[in-house]
């Protein structure tokens, strides 16, 4: 344990202490002597991002209900903490006992975002852990990591020991189960992964080998032994009401990114946008039943005492009784001034009308997200909005009285032309049009547009799976064509930094020989990836060097659809047939009707059960 | 409506959140208390509530005061007890009862009384400490530099803060820890921060590390007639 005197020593030299000292409501205090198996739930970013993440509290709650784990939180320390703690001897510890994590049984990430692997390397340097797997002991705690990311786990095949693969309520409790029997049975690391090997949804990188082609593309991925399934498939959840949530958060004390009850509606999403890898690896559609959400918002208001209410889930529209659910919360806690947020609405005019509800209550912003400037652009990601309805949509919202509004896109698309890039502009400025030939006495406070456009990334598990990312340059001269085009004071422009894009890409569809890269470039100082300030370029193309690895063959290379690709070997329903037919109906434009509209064949119904399919 | 006045203590490591985090830390444990407190107008309501001056973050306190408006009256044994059951550790109501005092609680106080650790750097004898306080509370200027903004621009000025310090007492002396207790003038009225006395202190030729001290608020205090009395 890190004395308190200790910390007292450092906490007054850096920003936001809080961030490090635990204590806050709801948490978790347990005799660490009568515990069968102690879990820390690591989230490779700070404590403001990592504990706005629903899948901590899901996690960190699901396992200390039970008398025999313990689960702690820890997070990556800011620079300013990280100093204090390599000057002063501190290694990485637990927010609840202040533990050291290398004391722990398990370590368990999760993956959220690529560009925070590199930090996943910093806090095993800081607890004393060994980077690789392959040199990890007997004692040492086992790496495991799940979310979205693990979809492909390859580029962190050396450093993790075991993965889980889709939803891991259940799963994770399996695990922690069969690792209380090998420790009673006195067994050593090895036999406890091949005592796991089976559980559906584990998957340990080292129990299989990769062999090659001449042109570096992948031959073929064996498993070491027989008994090693080939293919790991998901889990998921098959029932949400019958699934865990938590009945309470912790209460930050700091402000944090998200700082408000989360309210899960449902899993998957119907849409089947052809750039989006959560629309594809979250099928199938699931819902929360409304009686089981309005149950749970009591309970955890009772619990945080929370002023906000944010409903979480993809393309929230969708869900069957949105309208039954809004009304129901905003009646319930209007008197106590408790706000809704629904950061993930279509806006149709029925949205907006609930919109104008809620704002009754505590006002926030408007967003939209076209994705792309030109119809056929967004035909071809199966973005199902047209300009018109986005027109009368904003239309309807400065009616009610808004007047910022953000637009977010994405440059780099699948066939993009500089039409579609203009597009962009022309979006934003007939949004200004609207606004302007509104009656005066309807124009409310100043128009304020905000432009987003970020980088595409093609992900693995998407129809765009096989395309090439535009070049650092190429991206460059779209963001300036951009930045020359949009010229209006009323029109914010921001532009996502191409670099950190394509790094992203190389490490969403990298293969196991990527892992050297990271850890070469962690050594030498690149952490904190995702920010701006601390981000640097140079240290990775070193590290890519050096390990001569070329980032273009994973970013900016077309793959054909014989090629073996690294997450080849995760079933997650969706069938690659499906992607491929969907990729080139986007070469030609071609819509896809929701799954609400007609069962498309995804897969998913093959191998999984759930909700709508 | 009814102004609830409530005493409360912030001890171990809720020091380490700040004036803004106490804030929010209130306003939900007031709701998970189920406290009918009255909310502010507007697109972002806020309960109503208001401290009697801020306390720095690493400072720990047991006398901390804050007015909080209710929408109707409620016991405040209970309003306590409610309270003390949700407040994380570290944080305690110690007393609550109704005020019809309409001034601000920041425009009402005048002094604060401290507890300061400090670290000296070298041994001194019992002695040389009580003739340094001497010395110091004899000058009639004791001028330090503080930073102000003013129009967006950081601009350095000298001030003398002798007339705020009304006493320095020496409390203990062992080895190099020296603690020291005073009373300051605190609130809308004049204020000054413990961390600037001990600035002070160090510019004045007392030998201690001036980035490693504990302070601790003990109470504060009004004047009435030219006497101090706790609120």
């Amino acid at each position: 344990m890190i004395s308190q005197e200790t910390l007292d020593k450092v906490l007054m030299n850096v920003e936001k202490p809080a961030r490090y000292i635990g204590h806050e409501q709801n948490i978790y205090i347990k005799n660490k002597s009568n515990m069968k198996a102690t879990f820390a739930f690591a989230f490779p970013d700070i404590y403001d991002v990592g504990m706005s993440h629903l899948g901590l509290h899901i996690l960190y709650n699901l396992l200390n209900e039970q008398d025999d784990f313990y689960c702690e939180r820890v997070f990556a320390p800011w620079v300013d903490m990280e100093k204090q703690m390599r000057d002063n001897n501190i290694p990485l510890y637990s927010l609840e006992t202040k533990t050291p994590i290398n004391e722990f049984d398990f370590v368990g990430f999760t993956l959220q975002y690529e560009m925070s692997y590199t930090n996943i390397l910093n806090m095993l340097d800081l607890s004393n852990i060994p980077l690789e797997s392959s040199n990890r002991e007997e004692g040492d705690p086992f790496i495991i990591a799940g979310g979205p990311c693990a979809y492909n786990p390859e580029p962190l095949a050396d450093i993790i020991d075991f993965f889980v693969i889709g939803e891991a309520e259940e799963t994770i409790l399996k695990v922690m189960n069969e690792y209380i029997k090998s420790k009673e049975e006195g067994v050593s690391r090895k036999a406890f992964l091949e005592s796991i090997v089976n559980i559906p949804g584990i998957y340990i990188p080292s129990f299989y080998k990769i062999t090659y082609n001449e042109d570096n593309t992948i031959r073929e991925m064996i498993p070491l032994k027989d008994n090693y399934p080939r293919k790991i498939k998901k889990v998921i959840q098959e029932d949400l009401d019958e699934t865990y949530f938590p009945n309470k958060m912790i209460v930050p004390y700091i402000e944090t990114v998200h700082d408000r009850v989360i309210l899960e509606i449902f899993r998957g999403c119907i849409r089947g946008c052809r750039f989006c890898q959560a629309g594809m690896i979250y099928r199938p559609v699931r819902e929360r039943s409304v009686n089981h959400l309005l149950s749970l918002a009591k309970q955890l208001i009772k619990a945080t005492g929370h002023e906000e209410i944010s409903i979480s889930s993809l393309s929230t529209s969708d869900y069957s009784q949105l309208e039954t659910l809004v009304t129901s919360l905003i009646d319930e806690y209007k008197d106590q001034k408790i706000g809704l947020s629904l950061p993930s609405l279509r806006l149709d005019s029925f949205s907006l009308d609930m919109i104008k509800e809620i704002q009754k209550i505590r006002k926030t912003g408007l967003t939209f997200a076209p994705e792309a400037g030109s119809q056929r652009l967004r035909d071809v990601i199966n973005k199902g909005i047209n300009e018109e309805d986005l027109v009368k949509a904003v239309r309807d919202a400065f009616n009610m009285g808004w007047s910022t509004v953000k637009l977010y896109f994405m440059i780099g698309l699948p066939t993009e032309t500089e039409k579609d890039l203009y597009g962009i502009k022309d979006l934003g400025y007939k949004v200004k049009e609207e606004f302007f030939s509104l009656p005066k006495e309807k124009m409310k406070g100043s128009l304020k547009i905000t432009i987003s456009a970020s980088c595409f990334v093609p992900k693995a598990f998407t129809p765009f799976q096989w395309h090439p990312q535009n070049t650092i340059e190429e991206f460059r001269k779209k963001q300036e064509y951009l930045k020359d085009i949009i010229k209006d004071r009323k029109i914010t422009y921001n532009t996502h930094d191409a670099k950190v894009s394509f790094l992203e890409a190389v490490f969403a569809r990298g293969d196991r020989r990527v892992s050297k890269v990271l850890i070469e470039a962690f050594k030498n100082g690149a952490k904190f990836d995702g920010w701006r300030d601390q981000f640097k370029y140079d240290v990775w193309m070193k590290a890519f060097k050096k390990e001569n690895v070329d980032p273009r063959f994973y970013a900016n290379r077309e793959r054909n659809y014989e090629e073996v690709l690294p997450w080849d070997f995760i079933n997650i329903g969706v069938t690659k047939q499906f992607l491929i037919k969907e990729n080139e109906k986007a070469k030609e434009g071609k819509l896809t009707p929701n799954c609400a509209v007609s069962c498309s064949g995804c897969g998913i119904t093959r191998d999984f059960k759930g909700g709508i399919c | 409506m009814a102004r609830l006045r409530v005493k409360f203590k912030k001890s171990s490591l809720i020091r380490y959140i700040s004036h803004l985090d106490l804030m929010r830390l209130f306003q939900r444990a007031l709701r998970r208390a189920n406290v009918p407190v009255e909310y502010s107008q507007g697109y972002n309501p806020k309960p109503k509530f208001s401290f009697a001056t801020a306390l720095a973050l690493g400072t720990t306190s047991d006398g901390e005061y804050m007015d909080i408006e209710l929408i109707e009256k409620i016991k405040p044994e209970d309003f306590i007890e409610n309270m003390n059951n949700v407040l994380p550790e570290g944080i305690k109501i110690l007393r609550a009862y109704y005020t019809e005092e309409i001034k601000s609680l920041m425009a009402i106080i005048e002094w604060s009384s401290y507890l300061i650790e400090l670290k000296l750097l070298n041994e001194v004898e019992k002695e040389n400490i009580l003739d340094f306080l001497n010395d110091f509370l004899d000058k009639d200027e004791l001028l330090i530099l503080k930073k102000k903004k003013k129009k967006g621009k950081f601009v350095t000025k000298e001030i003398n803060i002798r007339k705020k310090i009304n006493k320095i007492e020496l409390m203990l002396l062992e080895d190099n820890k020296l603690i020291l207790k005073t009373l300051l003038k605190t609130g809308s009225s004049g204020n000054l921060k413990p961390e600037d006395l001990i600035k002070s202190f160090k510019k004045e030729g007392l030998d201690i590390n001036d980035e490693e001290y504990k302070i601790h608020r003990l109470e504060l205090f009004r004047e009435k007639d030219g006497k101090r009395e706790v609120l």
